[in-house]
């Protein structure tokens, strides 16, 4: 036999022994488990480059007992159930993975395995507000501040259960309710004390309370409820199988091993192995349906549609508040880029830039939570915070307007209202502004209607406008997802064309003479 | 009584007004003619201060004065552009106000009248320029003819000491320019109406009709100065520009 014979058999023994067991490892696809990175630790979270967590060492854990890889799929918290009737090449996914209870609505479109935790809700406080804030009947009373009652300020992300807990019977209108879609947004504001407390899940909760500086539980975690796996409907063996896995690491001591490592085990997972081997799902009493059933579900719509309203009106707020502002802001700073000196223009022509060149949600950010640190006299309410933000951010893009206003006006303008003997300023306000204005109407309401749509940004800084108010309710209403979003865009569009209306009015009315027969 | 001593002007390097030494008294009509790029806008501009000088001065009845190189005082300038008027070769009509609005801007805005008082004299001069009707139209509603006969009715409405009229029709074709150039004469002609008017137009046939007095700029300097008759007399120095 040749040398060249020899590796030819060589390879073919080779083929023969791993090839097809090679072939089918390839084969068997990796697991897609869904789920949003920034609801954050002790969930998933990044340590270094890597994604650790509890719910990443379970998905890892699962995929192995499947015979199959772990493959992280990130997504937005509350769309992850769609992402199940996606194919693998949209960001499909198998399972959501993520903190995901047990509920009725969720059920009948995306079965869930059995629960792989137990959690309950706990709220927390600032250590030195332990005194006024022990328990959480506490949270009903009002709080004495500056000589004024308020009620107490309680942070949950919105759409969670925490906020439907809240938003119960039992606390109702008592609490000052504020919404935010970050667990660790959240959480810092408590520690900066400003806010009195967050109601978040145990495991949350235990992760910071360990991990922050001045955190502690104010009182016994209650409202128990399960994390689930959700499922494709129709994904019998999968789920199954995820079913196994699960019972088997709780049996052998697998889920315990990881959920110790996170600060998680405790009595309630005790338990864990006996609700996994009750028949799955169990029988769902929940409010919601007793609630719709006493009422119809046509007035729970129209619940909702009251909700959506009372959220347009913040919409609204914002954008009738801050735009005046950004307008007149603008104006100052346009008028500075084209008629100061030449030193005052390249800090104005900064600003502008700055202002353009990054993006408002990290103004917000800066404003809101940022500028408190830098000194307290900057601690602005959500809604004051909100306002100047939307005012400086628009600001810029407003004074370019009105530069290109300034500079369509021809030079004659000024030159002939001086030699009427008009002081500079005076020349500005009676001849050169009010033509400017004229001519940039058009690129002014068309940033009026863009910032009523970004107001939706604000949802950062605990403010809860429409589109706040539209995923708050997606997540927990799904059954009327189309109609929540028809009336939404409705709302948007109701808002905004009588804008556009009076834009072609003003136009028509202010526009038509502002340069004829000047050129 | 305006007088211009020894003026010189830069534009970066190129001396523009290069020593111009002139004078216009009350109820002359004066006119500046020249070829183009002569100085003779950019003469008018110094006078009334929107453009600056490096040397020499400009009197107005000896209690105003610029003088070449030295910023003016904001009051100094208010109190000029008061005293002197001026009407634009593109009228520079304020076109978001009415053709009164535009001609009580400067009662109301420079010198501080009241509306009424300011709207009186605005129908009166609109009425003497030939556009009683037209007191409530706006800028882009009228003729460019209408618009200069506006312009000049503005700069009037502050009774200046002199008008200075920066090509008045040359953005005019001829039967609207000698609609503007009618006004001119009216008040060349009306023996009330003592203020000094200087006009730089290249329209010499309109000048030869209203001028007193004729000075040709060429280069930035005059190279002649004196009665319009004799200037356009044959073999005059207006006459050899026509």
């Amino acid at each position: 036999m040749t040398v060249k014979r020899y590796w030819l058999f060589a390879l073919a023994a080779a083929w023969s022994w791993s090839g097809p067991a090679a072939l089918a490892q390839e084969k068997k696809p990796p697991l897609r488990w869904g789920t949003d990175p920034t609801g954050g630790a002790p969930y998933v979270y990044k340590e270094g480059d890597k994604f650790v967590g509890f719910e990443v060492e379970l998905a890892e854990y699962l995929a192995e007992q499947l015979g199959r890889t772990s493959q992280m799929v990130r997504g937005d918290w509350d769309k992850l159930p769609e992402l199940l009737g996606k194919p693998a090449y949209e960001d499909g996914i198998d399972i959501v993975l993520n903190g995901y209870e047990l509920r009725e609505d969720l059920e009948k479109s995306y079965p869930s395995t059995v629960p792989y935790y137990v959690y309950k809700l706990g709220l927390v406080v600032h250590k030195d507000s332990v005194g006024r804030i022990s328990g959480w009947s506490d949270l009903r009373r009002e709080r004495e501040e500056g000589g004024t009652r308020r009620k107490i300020s309680v942070g949950v992300l919105g759409g969670s259960v925490a906020h439907e807990y809240l938003k119960g019977k039992e606390f109702g209108n008592a609490l000052d309710l504020r919404i935010n879609p970050d667990v660790a947004t959240v959480i810092g504001l408590v520690e900066q004390k400003r806010l009195d407390a967050t109601v978040q899940d145990l495991p949350a909760c235990l992760y910071y309370v360990r991990h922050g500086k001045d955190l502690v539980l104010a009182d016994e975690p209650r409202n128990p409820g399960f994390y689930v796996i959700l499922t494709r409907k129709g994904d019998e063996e999968l789920r199954a199988r995820l079913n196994a896995a699960i019972k088997r690491g709780i049996r052998d001591g697998t889920l315990k091993r990881i959920y110790e490592k996170y600060g998680l085990w405790n009595a309630d997972q005790e338990r864990l192995l006996y609700w996994t081997e009750q028949p799955w799902p169990p029988p769902f009493t929940g409010n919601e349906e007793g609630e719709e059933a006493e009422t119809g579900p046509g007035t729970h719509l129209g619940t909702l549609v009251g909700e959506l309203v009372r959220a347009a009106g913040v919409t609204i707020f914002l954008s009738v508040a801050s735009f005046p502002l950004a307008m007149l802001i603008g104006l100052v700073v346009a008028l500075g880029r084209v008629y100061s000196p030449g030193w005052l223009r390249i800090p104005l022509g900064l600003y502008v830039e700055f202002l353009r060149g990054t993006p408002l949600l990290l103004q917000l950010y800066f404003v809101f939570y940022l500028l408190p640190q830098l000194h307290p006299v900057l601690t602005f309410s959500p809604l004051v915070a909100g306002i100047l933000g939307l005012a400086i951010n628009y600001s810029a893009y407003e004074a370019e307007n009105y530069r290109a206003g300034l500079l369509a006006i021809p030079k004659g303008q000024m030159e002939a209202a001086l030699a009427l003997g008009m002081k500079p300023l005076t020349a500005l306000q009676v001849v050169i502004v009010p033509q400017a204005v004229r001519i940039v109407i058009p690129p002014v309401t068309n940033d009026f209607i863009a910032l009523f749509k970004d107001t939706s940004v604000c949802s950062v800084i605990l403010i809860t406008e429409l589109t706040r108010k539209y995923n708050e309710l997606y997540n927990f209403n799904r059954d009327y997802v189309i109609e929540l979003a028809f009336v939404t865009a409705g709302l948007y569009l109701v808002m905004s064309y009588p804008l556009a209306l009076l834009a072609g009015y003003l136009e028509r009315r202010l526009g038509t003479h502002a340069t004829g027969g000047q050129r | 009584m305006i007088r211009v001593s020894n003026v010189v002007k830069y534009h970066g390097a190129n001396r523009v007004l290069d020593g111009i030494s002139l004078e216009f008294r009350k109820g002359e009509v004066a006119a500046l003619i020249g070829p183009s790029g002569g100085g003779k806008s950019t003469l008018l501009r110094c006078i009334n201060g929107l453009e600056s000088f490096q040397q020499g001065q400009v009197s107005i009845d000896d209690r105003l004065q610029l003088v070449g190189g030295i910023t003016p005082s904001r009051e100094t300038l208010l109190r000029l552009r008061r005293t002197v008027g001026m009407v634009f070769q593109q009228f520079n009509l304020f076109p978001h106000m009415t053709a009164a609005e535009n001609v009580m801007s400067g009662l109301v805005y420079a010198l501080g009248r009241s509306r009424t008082e300011a709207e009186a004299v605005a129908v009166r001069l609109l009425e003497r320029v030939g556009l009683g009707d037209k007191t409530g139209a706006k800028p882009a509603q009228l003729s460019g003819g209408q618009q200069q006969r506006v312009a000049i009715a503005r700069a009037l409405a502050v009774n200046p000491a002199a008008i200075l009229f920066d090509e008045p029709t040359s953005a005019l074709d001829p039967r609207m320019a000698g609609e503007v150039m009618r006004v001119i004469n009216d008040l060349a002609d009306d023996p009330q109406f003592q203020a000094a008017m200087v006009i730089v137009s290249h329209d010499l046939a309109a000048v030869r009709r209203v001028a007193d007095t004729v000075h040709v700029l060429e280069k930035g300097r005059v190279t002649y100065s004196g009665p319009a008759a004799e200037a356009f007399a044959p073999g005059g120095p207006a006459a050899a520009l026509e």
